[in-house]
């Protein structure tokens, strides 16, 4: 009879406890692989995200927000000193402000943790493509203007269209668009030239060429760009000099990205950057960025290695007892087996066998546990996680009045502040946040290898102890207790 | 040849030392069927469980074939057991979810026989002890006291062994199997000249084997 045999039919010798303890095993190896899966999957997606946000660094207004704007802009002439630092390769400068359309009432918008308000006075020809009903909902829903007090409003009223004027104007709310038609315009020019989205043109009936007035100026259609969200459709773009001429903001800058020749060089520059400005801004590189926006799932991350921890104690604990308790109940056997012949090796080895065929049965059906568990179970860690988050960071801010815009979600309120620039950390923000919870879990091979190995080390870790008290097993004594 | 001299076996019980075995010399030649008898608490198992090489003695030596099995080493131990000795237990002590025949066939694995060999032999044995071709292949909870003894019998002979030791092989059986059973290991003795020492407390038995040892407080008080 062959010892692996032999420990084989052992681990069926009761059906009973052997189910029962397969099922428990399973249970411990699938939470095993539940955890891998998930670890696997956030980990993963942490390396995506950081590689996704590349090597920049965001300058923003010491204190800017949408929600508590300071008025203490930055200057071309500042931002000149970081264009010229080594290591940048590209500066972007941005300023923003909103304009009503011509026969709409001008909203006053409140500043979330302050009474300051702003009314958006200048104008323009343009209608924005996003119609709101008397509620301030959008149509086809997703997003909604608050509106002070809970009052309508009135059905003239059209949606401010925001104005970004930049040095580089395919870069719209922190993404990079491409044109459907026209060409872009240089950003670092004065002209009365215009790009604005597909949503904006088929609203207005604009092609490239066409004319509509801003700021009591005249424009020019120069291109179309296609936007990928209603937002960046509500945009018109300009270079960043026409701004600032048109809203009397001469040199003013509200928020500048930076871009680094290489991700090594990020953390140095950063720092040479925020030494550079010193208090006028809050600077924030793209892996801070990223570090923050994946926090939540270093903290699935940790959890699931925990688990993952927790449930190899679990399972080599349960193997353990099990075969603590076989060799108790089979001391008598052990003695004969040594009294007939058999080495402490191979009474070890049978017993190992026994434990390795609970284990592995055991692994079959953690498998099973894992492969149905994994994509929920990981979706729910990290549903929890970024939702604690986001709710955290939404109580942080008071509630506001007058007319703010949202989307329904708690981190794009405000996206029309009176300088909506200064929301590219938070749009890319956004971005991230919504990114880490977009996780898919992948089960492969070497997941299952991993199982493997786990449900291995119980076995292995399990039958340890058991082998010990095998060795001490006397043959003489068994004989002299009959 | 068995050469036992001075053969002593202390135990540590709390603060006393107790002498199982007390300076107990034999000699049994080669294809004799001894016994060995006593009270309980004679020192019979203990002397047994020197011979099988199961436990060390405190003193003295177990001359077997001119190789004293006291002075050998753990692995040397395993394999005289594995070659040397057939254990034959008052309660069988088969293992309860192998067959009849697996259990004859298992200590020939630990021999490092063939499959084809271990099974030819176990079948061999097997027929010798009287146990039929359906009983081979019935596990031992579903043979009789006697039958599982046979089996116990033919595992012990499974590795030609020079010395079979059997611990009051016949305790558990009435007395008629008893007999068959002390019939059957005095033809063995025979047959294969194998020498068997049993440890018995029926002096029936005792006095039909060649020679006989009588044990009382661990000492040998008479030898027939």
């Amino acid at each position: 009879m062959n010892t692996f045999i032999l420990g084989v039919r052992n681990a069926f010798r009761n059906t009973i406890r052997s189910v029962s303890l397969m099922v428990i095993l399973g249970l411990s190896i699938g939470l095993c692989l539940v955890m891998l899966i998930a670890r696997q999957a956030v980990s993963q997606k942490i390396t995506e995200v950081k590689q996704s946000v590349g090597n920049t660094i965001t300058i923003a207004p010491a204190g800017f927000s949408d929600f508590s704007q300071a008025n203490n802009a930055l200057t071309g002439s500042q931002l000149s000193k970081i264009a010229n630092l080594t290591h940048i390769t590209n500066l972007s400068e941005n300023l923003t402000d909103r304009v009503t359309t011509i026969g709409s009432p001008a909203p006053t918008f409140g500043k979330f943790g302050s009474n300051d308000t702003s009314t958006v006075n200048s104008t323009t020809s343009l209608t924005s493509p996003i119609t709101l009903d008397t509620s301030g909902t959008s149509t086809g829903g997703g997003m909604r203007l608050f509106i002070r007090d809970g009052g309508s409003l009135p059905a003239n009223f059209s949606l401010p269209i925001s104005v970004l004027g930049t040095t580089t104007p395919l870069t719209v709310g922190g993404e990079t668009v491409s044109l459907s038609s026209g060409s872009t315009i240089d950003g670092t020019k004065d002209t009365n030239n215009a790009l604005i989205s597909t949503d904006m043109a088929t609203k207005n009936n604009l092609k490239v060429g066409a004319t509509f007035t801003a700021y009591g100026t005249t424009f020019t259609v120069a291109g179309i760009f296609a936007n990928s969200t209603k937002i960046s459709g509500n945009t018109l773009v300009m270079a960043l000099p026409t701004l600032q001429r048109l809203t009397g903001q001469s040199d003013v800058v509200t928020s500048a990205v930076a871009t680094v020749d290489s991700l090594d060089d990020l953390a140095s520059t950063t720092n040479t950057v925020k030494s550079t400005l010193g208090s006028n801004a809050d600077i924030q590189s793209s892996q801070d960025e990223a570090n923050s926006a994946v926090q939540p799932l270093q903290n699935v991350a940790s959890i699931s290695l925990l688990g993952l921890i927790g449930a190899v104690i679990a399972g080599s604990v349960i193997i353990l007892l099990t075969m603590v308790m076989i060799v108790r109940e089979r001391r008598r056997e052990i003695g004969i087996l040594k009294a007939i012949g058999a080495s402490n090796l191979r009474v070890v080895l049978q017993f190992m066998s026994e434990a390795v065929t609970l284990t592995v049965a055991g692994a079959v059906i953690g498998v099973l546990i894992g492969i149905a568990g994994g994509n929920p179970v990981t979706n729910m860690l990290v549903s929890s996680s970024t939702d604690s988050a986001t709710s955290t960071s939404a109580t942080t801010k008071p509630g506001g009045f007058g007319g703010t815009f949202s989307t329904g979600q708690p981190r794009t309120m405000a996206a029309f502040g009176t300088r909506p620039t200064g929301s590219f950390f938070r749009r890319s923000g956004i971005g991230l946040a919504n990114s880490v919870q977009n996780i898919t879990t992948n089960i492969g091979w070497s997941i299952l290898a991993y199982g493997l190995a786990a449900a291995l080390a119980i076995a292995v870790i399990g039958s340890a102890c058991a082998g010990w008290m095998i060795a001490r097993v006397k043959p003489y004594e068994v004989m002299r207790a009959e | 040849m068995i050469k036992v001299s001075n053969l002593t076996k202390t135990f540590q019980s709390g603060d006393n030392i107790v002498t199982a075995v007390s300076s107990i010399s034999f000699e049994v030649p080669d294809g004799q069927f001894a016994s060995i008898i006593g009270k309980s608490g004679s020192g019979k198992s203990t002397l047994l469980s020197l011979l099988g090489a199961l436990d060390k003695p405190t003193e003295g030596s177990i001359e077997i074939g001119g190789k004293d099995i006291a002075r050998l080493g753990e692995r040397a131990l395993v394999g005289y057991r594995c070659k040397k000795i057939g254990f034959v237990f008052q309660g069988y002590n088969l293992i309860p979810n192998l067959s009849a025949l697996e259990n004859v066939m298992l200590p020939q694995s630990f021999n490092g026989i063939s499959s084809h060999e271990r099974k030819a032999r176990a079948v061999e044995l097997l027929d010798q002890v009287g146990i039929s071709d359906d009983k081979q292949l019935r596990k031992p909870g579903r043979l009789s006291g006697g039958e599982q003894q046979r089996v116990a019998i033919a595992r012990a002979l499974a590795n030609r062994p020079e010395l079979i030791l059997a611990d009051e092989p016949t305790g558990n059986l009435d007395s008629e199997t008893g007999k068959m059973i002390f019939d059957l290991l005095h033809s063995l003795s025979r047959s294969q000249r194998t020498t068997i020492i049993v440890v018995t407390h029926d002096l029936s038995i005792a006095g039909k084997t060649d020679e006989s040892f009588r044990l009382q407080d661990g000492k040998l008080i008479s030898k027939k």
